[in-house]
């Protein structure tokens, strides 16, 4: 099988901004130091992902992909309804299951969701939704379903108080958890989630395996006081109630600034990678007998797998780093989960890297990463926020996004030429949830099965959704098998390799692109 | 925004006199006036609030920083004071300071305010965006304070002119000491681990930045009052042994049952005093808070005020160096090394060991120095209540005195699991013998 062995198969990119299309900056000053969140994904139905970056102090923009499968990057600013100011993170979720992709919206003040009305075009649903966006420095984000609901269950995270003047400090606000309302029409009036602790990142995610996804959420050690990393129960009819250390939670206080999710090969349970300043996490559940219900109990594997990418490992700044938005994506298509990682200096703090290029980490078969940034030529040191992995071009490889504070965001086409095959998968259903959030997707080719989360959040102030990709080595063909979000097993099926494909409950994939 | 644009613009008029302008103009709103304590207490606050975040602010960095903030103080005040003396040339390396213009009226809330905000700003030029952003604002709220307390125009210049000179002088001294720039947070970019058994190894795989100790050359910068870090030096360590009869084992092996059966109380113990950089305001700023507490409940008078946190501040300063001395000239194992090499591999402190050698113990040294100031200041006992933990959710503790509260500090650090009994014993000693130098210091006429 063909694996990312030294430098054969580093991947390689080609910076693309000046004639993609794409400017925006994610601009201001103080409240403005958080977020800058990019979202890819289809607003048009073409398949090809589109982009909604958020701009700061300044308009947020869309961008409508306008490239040729395999060409070059090309997007077209388009005026779409999203063009608010404030704005620090979007994630797409299609919330009302129209079939329309909708856009949740943070923001220094109102958080607005915006329904998606097709080509590229959004208006603002609160009302009609019943959502109260409240007014609040929103930085974090996920979803999920809860069972049987028609409507998702939205979890806003919120940083400091802004108006807590010379001291923020201890001035964390309230994160809130939106539940569908009786009449079904939009969302209850919110409960808060407290204690909250200044939350940058959330994931609704199955971390058991149990049927029904935790929440976590990543916190800023810098402005909470007696506060801790946090994962919610939240289950259907009750109120959301905190893992204690009783139950196996350990306590650990980071800078937390992004959750990526990953499940390395032949695992079950989901891993997760918590970005924050100098030493990031890798956290592996640890292992218990075979049988027994999983405990909430991590193992940082971060530094033993070479993952830990506390600071520049190129240029001449040797200081700690500062990272935000990771993304798990395979970008040499062998199979495994590489680590994406944007860095930036907060704001000129001396102690830190000022010169902070991304990192991206390839996986090695023994579940170890390799620093290959540099070589594969994404090491930027502008000062890095949210980014998005996708497949822009549509032609098997992954391709790259990075928004940047106070300057402007950067494309990069994945042009790597030996490249593993690849399928690449959307899961498309006719109930509420049209994206399958809270599904899971399993890959087998050779000896080896790669399972993969479907959910909404995470990351950095942003999010993707629509392709979910795959990488297959030398494998032309691969078994895959989809556990729908209501726990339903779908059949293996075999799928030729290098195609796009829907998978739907029931039918037989369907490749969407020819 | 009119305001800033205009101070911006005119960066050759002192701050007050833009304020003053802008005030006379309307753009800015009159500030109720304020009192030379509550600037003092707003700084002081606000520095132990920029210890906590501010990531080089590890404890021997915040107990210098703590020392030069209380000096400048103390100065401030008296230098206008009949009853206080000047510490220029009573500290190590501080000539005489800038003195007032005789028969001319100053401002106390202005002289004070100018000379700390002009250390605060060396002190903390590398705290984060949140950190800078309330240093300015509290230099502007109480600037405006300050204009609308009744001086005049003149008296405010003067007053500001003086503060300026008095924090330049005492910047200008700070800078020579050794401890002003911290690199990588203060770990070195190389270090050679001293082979043997007993030497101090990493204890936190986990931690990149932590595989070196922290400032290991802190032992040798300049001192405030004792006149070197060797000064009050201590035995040596019990010789290392793994033979379960030695005094070695002995002690680390009381250090591993009293974590193993630790009461209630003893957690709440550990959990109050353990002081963590990035955590807390740490050992210094806990003493620190302690003071500004005491001084609210008691009603201190400012000289008092100042007289306790300079004479604080230079104790724990000169105690951190003391200390890590003779922390790294013995450079002794930690307690989970050696529990978990000879006694229970398994075994796990209650709170998290710092990155730097064990003996003798950092909180126990300076918190000796720190209550035999106190006791001379203020006698012994002398009954307070402690909320500094409270925000963390700590219940606050009370103490028949300084000397309780330093004994229950050091014995923190055995139920933490951090420490043998020694390092806390003879640190507690080498403190009070630390402190005897502040205490010494000529303060009052």
């Amino acid at each position: 099988m063909l694996r990312a062995a030294e430098p054969r198969l580093a991947p390689l990119f080609q910076e693309e901004t000046a004639q993609s299309g794409v400017t925006s900056v994610y601009a201001g000053d103080w409240q403005y130091m958080v977020g800058g969140g990019a979202a890819a994904f289809d607003c048009n139905g073409d398949h090809f992902p589109d982009l909604a970056l958020a701009g700061g102090e300044g308009k947020a923009s869309l961008f409508i992909n306008k490239s040729k499968r395999g060409g070059s990057l090309q997007f077209d600013r388009v005026e779409s309804g999203i063009e608010l100011n404030g704005v620090t993170g979007f994630y797409p979720l299609d919330i009302d299951g129209d079939g329309t992709m909708d856009l949740v919206v943070l923001r220094v003040g109102e958080a607005v969701l915006m329904r998606g009305l097709g080509e590229c075009r959004f208006e603002r649903a609160n009302e009609a939704w019943h959502f109260d966006g409240g007014d609040a420095w929103w930085t974090s984000f996920s979803a999920t379903w809860e069972k049987g609901s028609r409507w998702p269950t939205l979890a806003l995270g919120a940083y400091i108080d802004p108006k807590s003047g010379d001291n923020p400090w201890g001035s964390c606000t309230e994160n809130r958890l939106f539940r569908p309302n009786e009449q079904g029409n939009g969302f209850a009036t919110p409960l808060p989630l407290k204690p909250s602790y200044c939350a940058l990142s959330m994931l609704f995610t199955d971390w058991n395996r149990s049927g029904t996804p935790s929440l976590r959420i990543s916190n800023d050690r810098e402005y909470y006081e007696g506060g801790q990393e946090q994962l919610w129960h939240v289950s259907r009819g009750e109120t959301p109630r905190l893992y204690t250390d009783a139950e196996g939670w350990k306590f650990l206080k980071i800078w937390g600034m992004g959750i990526a999710s990953i499940v390395f090969p032949n695992e079950t349970y989901p891993s997760y990678f918590l970005t924050s300043m100098s030493d990031n996490k890798l956290q592996v559940l640890k292992s218990g007998p075979s049988d027994a219900v999983p405990t909430p109990v991590y193992k940082d594997v971060a530094y033993d797998r070479g993952a830990v990418a506390y600071r520049p490992y190129t240029g001449s700044d040797l200081k700690p780093s500062t990272a935000w938005h990771a993304q798990f994506e395979d970008v040499n298509n062998d199979g495994l989960f590489d680590l994406f990682i944007a860095k930036g200096n907060v704001d000129r703090m001396p102690d830190f890297a000022a010169l902070d290029p991304n990192n991206l980490l390839l996986q090695r078969p023994n579940g170890t990463f390799q620093e290959v940034g540099d070589v594969a030529g994404i090491a930027s040191f502008a000062v890095a926020r949210g980014a998005a992995l996708a497949d822009f071009n549509l032609d098997g490889k992954i391709d790259l996004v990075v928004v940047n504070r106070r300057t402007p965001a950067k494309l990069w086409r994945n042009v790597t030429t030996e490249m593993g095959h690849f399928i690449a998968l959307r899961l498309q259903t006719d109930g509420p949830n049209r994206d399958a959030i809270g599904a899971w997707i399993e890959v087998k080719h050779g000896d080896q099965v790669i399972r993969r989360e479907i959910s909404s959040g995470g990351g950095h102030a942003g999010g993707v959704n629509g392709f979910w990709h795959f990488g297959l080595g030398n494998a032309k063909s691969a078994d895959i098998r989809v556990i729908w979000q209501d726990g339903t097993l779908g059949p293996w099926q075999t799928v030729a390799a290098d195609q796009f494909y829907g998978l739907r409950p029931d039918k037989e994939p369907l490749a969407l692109l020819r | 925004m009119v305001s800033s644009r205009f101070c911006a613009l005119n960066i050759t008029l002192g701050k007050f006199f833009c304020v003053l302008a802008l005030l006379m103009m309307g753009f800015v709103t009159p500030a109720a006036a304020t009192s030379a304590e509550d600037v003092l207490h707003k700084w002081f606050s606000l520095s132990l609030s920029l210890i906590r975040h501010t990531p080089t602010y590890t404890p021997p960095v915040a107990s210098r920083g703590l020392a030069y903030l209380g000096v400048t103080a103390y100065e401030a005040v008296a230098s206008g004071s009949s009853k206080l003396q000047s510490l220029g040339r009573q500290l190590t390396g501080l000539n005489a300071l800038p003195v007032r213009e005789v028969g001319q009226s100053y401002d106390e809330a202005v002289v004070l305010d100018v000379a700390l905000a002009g250390v605060m700003r060396e002190l903390f030029g590398n705290t984060g965006p949140s950190g800078q952003q309330a240093i300015s604002r509290l230099e502007d709220e109480l600037k405006k304070a300050a204009l609308s307390g009744g001086s005049t125009a003149e008296t405010l210049a003067r007053s500001e002119a003086y503060g300026r000179a008095l924090a330049k002088q005492i910047g200008d001294w700070a800078d020579g000491d050794g401890g002003a720039t911290i690199e990588n947070m203060g770990f070195p970019w190389t270090y050679e681990l001293t082979k043997g058994p007993e030497h101090w190894v990493p204890t936190n795989p986990l931690a990149r930045q932590q595989q070196v100790p922290l400032l290991p050359k802190w032992g040798k910068n300049r001192p405030f009052a004792m006149p070197a870090g060797t000064s009050c030096p201590l035995p040596p360590p019990h010789p290392y042994s793994e033979d379960p009869s030695s005094a070695f084992y002995k002690e680390a092996y009381e250090t591993y049952q009293t974590a193993k059966t630790l009461t209630p109380e003893q957690k709440t113990i550990a959990f109050f005093w353990a002081d963590d950089a990035m955590a807390s305001p740490t050992p210094a700023g806990h003493w620190v808070s302690i003071v500004l507490q005491i001084a609210e409940h008691d009603h201190l008078s400012l000289e008092q005020q100042v007289d306790a946190l300079a004479r604080l501040g230079v104790a724990m300063a000169d105690a951190f160096i003391g200390c890590w001395h003779e922390k790294y000239r013995y450079d002794l194992i930690r307690p989970i090394t050696y529990i978990r090499r000879v006694i229970s591999p398994d075994w796990q402190p209650f709170i998290l060991t710092p990155p730097f050698p064990e003996y003798p113990s950092g909180h126990s040294t300076q918190s000796g120095a720190a209550a035999t100031v106190l006791a001379a200041i203020f006698g012994d006992p002398y009954p307070f209540s402690d909320r500094t933990r409270e925000r963390d959710g700590a219940v606050p503790r009370s103490f028949n005195g300084f000397i309780d509260a330093a004994k229950e500090a050091g014995i923190s650090r055995l139920y933490g699991g951090i420490h043998f009994r020694a390092a806390i014993e003879r640190g507690y000693e080498q403190g009070k013998c630390i402190g005897g130098y502040a205490t010494s210091l000529k303060t009052w006429r």
